[in-house]
């Protein structure tokens, strides 16, 4: 199956039109192009296409744009995280959703998830971790033969099936994706910066659809999806975009942004989809090995903020108990002791259980 | 053991460096060193006891003063000795709990370990207790390799420079608004953070349809497309529902609360309307009273309530405050009286007896009270047949 993009991307280096047409027809078997209409023009056009590569109309999909991704689970994950999963596969249509992956029979999922990859013929993995009984979830994005692997820690989930989302969009289309200005080339370029422009691609990656060979696409562009940093996390949005008149200004977002500037000619957005907040924790070279080149040194892991929680909670406690007889000692040495004792009953524990 | 890479290993075997032997070699020196440096403590211990008895009137002799100069030295050399040796135990003193083995360094293979962890590594039970006070603590470094970085985002980049692909490949753009740290200074403020990236997202998707048309690839869904949609109809139906629901239980609840508002007003309103006609009607009900008291006198015994009792309702309480305000001292008695029976009680004939009743002087005419006048004589048979036909 590897070979398969070996081949592709030879034909992509040399621009033959025989490897061409041939590489395409081998490639449509297991990408399934839309259709056979595209296969013979192809064919037909081939032997313009030598001419025409730098011009709009490349016929096939450059390599690096050709992507897809194996989208799974790890076992006990929660019924949001599931959500999660089936909501990005509805959304996106170059993924393969597979079974959940057997953790607990073998630890060491880096050569299973590989292989799987391989199978399957996708270069991504998208892997969603649940730990502590669903309690904290990782997600994996690798690039699956010897590509780098970032480790996600996902938070403040938000599904598609949530009533307080208003919009709908195509099941398979493709869509935009916007980068927050802390993406930007300038600002990643260096200065300790460089992780997220290596983040920035791979979730282009994810979330960018080629603009052929995958099966089920629609033509229209009809949602946004936002990717912002902010306070060193990712936060992802995914809006419709609604064009309406000039003066369709109904959701309160647009009203309030009307007050200030003009609207930008009749776009309005609806939120539709899965939000959810990813935090980096670390990079590894290698897929699902290798040497660390990233780890973040702002992120908490959720254990320790449990556990500072409950230190914080046995502070209290301690305390209370150890000023109680702190001040039983303090009336002793200050002679305030009435001398009265106390009155015990003859069910009493100090009785009872001498 | 650690697992060196095998590239690694194959080197040092060609060059002949035998990294155990070294630090067996190391730690050996280290060892003889410190009991030297022991013994020598002793020795000087010994010293000072044998020449305690030197000292003139409690002043050290010079001797010892020299003694005790070389002293501290003697200590920072040893210090200066350890310096080195402290640094290996960076990356060792957190893994060494009761290991008494020699602790190996980390992976070599990564780029950011640096040469001096592999060097002198002593183990810290084997310091002594003043030297652990002066380990230095050890600084996790946590790893930022940019080259790395940058390599592995050139071999995955779906956007570059060099291919310059259009825009209708990838789809992907970067805004150009200021960045989302700059406008949303608090994170956990829900509504500007959502309105931002709102904002952020709506001017970025105008922009990408520029580009877009440019490349004359469609954009806008025309209403009449349909296909499958990521949601189904039944959801959308409930999520109008939710709307729904949530704007009329606001107007109702809104209209309720006027409601509310306006009956509260109203009452008030009622209320004070009442108060006025139940006033309206005490008034007149006493004017009512004061005058039938006042006919009473003129015809005894017939209270007609005709006209003639409401012709004159405008009737002036002059003569009844004049009269109380002259004889208010005098007439204590008549006044408590009048009080007491004051407006209720019998409804007739209950001022019969007042003193003002007695005193009133307008029913009383001289001539009747001189003589009783004549009747008027009856005409004769003929004047009143006349008269009848």
């Amino acid at each position: 199956m590897a070979s398969i993009y070996k081949r592709a991307s030879k034909a992509q280096a040399e621009q033959d039109d025989s490897d061409l047409s041939m590489s395409d027809a081998e490639s449509s078997s297991t990408l399934q192009a839309d259709g056979d209409d595209d296969s013979s023009d192809e064919t037909s056009a081939s032997d313009k296409d030598e001419t025409q590569i730098s011009e709009n109309k490349l016929k096939q999909v450059p390599a690096e744009l050709r992507n897809r991704i194996l989208m799974l689970t790890s076992r006990g994950v929660s019924f949001r995280h599931r959500h999660l999963l089936t909501d990005l596969h509805s959304l996106l249509p170059h993924t393969y959703l597979d079974t959940k992956l057997d953790t607990k029979s073998n630890n060491n999922y880096n050569s299973a998830l590989n292989s799987l990859a391989d199978l399957h013929s996708c270069n991504y993995v998208f892997f969603l971790e649940a730990r502590k009984q669903a309690q904290d979830l990782y997600l994996w994005l690798a690039k699956a033969p010897n590509g780098p692997t970032c480790k996600f820690h996902v938070a403040g989930i938000h599904t598609m099936a949530e009533l307080g989302f208003g919009g709908n969009c195509l099941k398979g289309g493709r869509g935009v994706v916007v980068f927050d200005k802390s993406f930007d080339e300038m600002e990643t370029g260096g200065g300790g910066k460089e992780n997220l422009a290596l983040i920035r691609e791979m979730l282009r990656g994810v979330f960018c659809v080629p603009s052929k060979g995958v099966r089920g696409m629609k033509p229209f562009i009809d949602r946004v999806i936002g990717i912002y940093g902010l306070d060193n996390k990712i936060w992802v949005r995914i809006y419709e975009i609604r064009e309406g008149s000039k003066d369709n200004i109904s959701t309160p977002e647009e009203k309030k942004l009307s007050e200030g500037a003009d609207v930008g000619s009749g776009v309005k957005l609806v939120e539709v989809g899965p939000r959810f907040i990813l935090t980096p924790i670390v990079i590894l070279e290698g897929s699902f090995g290798g040497p660390v080149i990233f780890e973040n040194k702002l992120y908490v892991s959720p254990n320790l903020v449990r556990r500072e929680v409950r230190l914080k909670k046995q502070a209290k406690y301690s305390q209370r108990t150890f000023d109680r007889t702190d001040r039983t000692r303090k009336i002793k040495d200050l002679g305030l002791n009435t001398g009265a004792e106390k009155k015990v009953g003859v069910v009493d524990d100090r009785v009872l259980f001498r | 053991m650690v697992k060196k890479s095998k590239l690694l290993t194959a080197l040092d075997a060609q060059k002949g460096r035998d990294y155990e032997a070294e630090k067996r070699r190391k730690v050996q020196k280290q060892a003889e060193k410190k009991r030297r440096q022991k013994q020598e403590a002793k020795q000087e211990t010994k010293d000072y006891v044998e020449e305690d008895g030197k000292t003139v009137n409690g002043v050290p002799s010079a001797e010892q003063l020299e003694k005790a100069a070389i002293q501290p030295s003697a200590a920072a050399d040893d210090f200066e000795k350890f310096e080195d040796s402290e640094d290996g135990d960076k990356d060792d003193t957190e893994d060494q709990t009761t290991n008494g083995t020699i602790p190996q360094p980390e992976n070599t293979a990564d780029a950011s370990a640096s040469e001096a962890e592999q060097d002198s590594d002593v183990d810290y039970s084997d310091l002594e207790e003043e030297d652990r006070e002066d380990v230095v603590p050890h600084q996790r470094m946590t790893i930022n390799n940019g080259p790395a970085l940058i390599a592995s985002r050139k071999r995955v980049a779906i956007v570059s420079d060099k291919p310059k692909h259009p825009l209708h490949f990838h789809n992907s753009i970067t805004s150009t608004d200021k960045t989302a740290d700059e406008l949303i200074p608090d994170a956990m403020d829900d509504e500007t953070r959502e309105l931002m990236f709102y904002k952020i997202a709506r001017d970025a998707t105008v922009q990408a349809r520029d580009l877009l048309k440019k490349e004359k690839v469609p954009f806008t869904r025309p209403p009449d497309y349909f296909a499958e949609m990521a949601k189904n109809d039944d959801h959308m139906d409930k999520v109008k529902k939710k709307l729904y629901d949530e704007a009329s239980s606001k107007k109702a609840a809104n209209e309720a609360r006027k409601l509310r508002d306006a009956k509260k007003f109203g009452k008030q309103v009622q209320l004070a309307k009442e108060q006025e006609r139940s006033k309206e009607k005490r008034d007149t009900l006493n004017k009512i009273k004061e005058l039938k008291r006042k006919r009473k006198d003129n015809d005894t015994g017939r209270v007609t309530e005709g006209d003639d009792l409401f012709q004159e309702v405008s009737v002036d309480n002059t003569s009844s405050t004049q009269k109380r305000d002259r004889s208010g001292a005098l007439n204590a008695k008549r006044q408590k009286k009048d009080s007491k029976f004051g407006y209720g009680g019998k409804k007739r004939f209950s001022k019969s007896g007042t003193a003002e009743s007695s005193a009133d002087i307008r029913g009383f005419s001289a001539k009747r009270m001189k003589g009783k006048g004549k009747p008027a004589s009856r005409p004769g048979k003929s004047r009143r047949a006349a008269t009848r036909s």
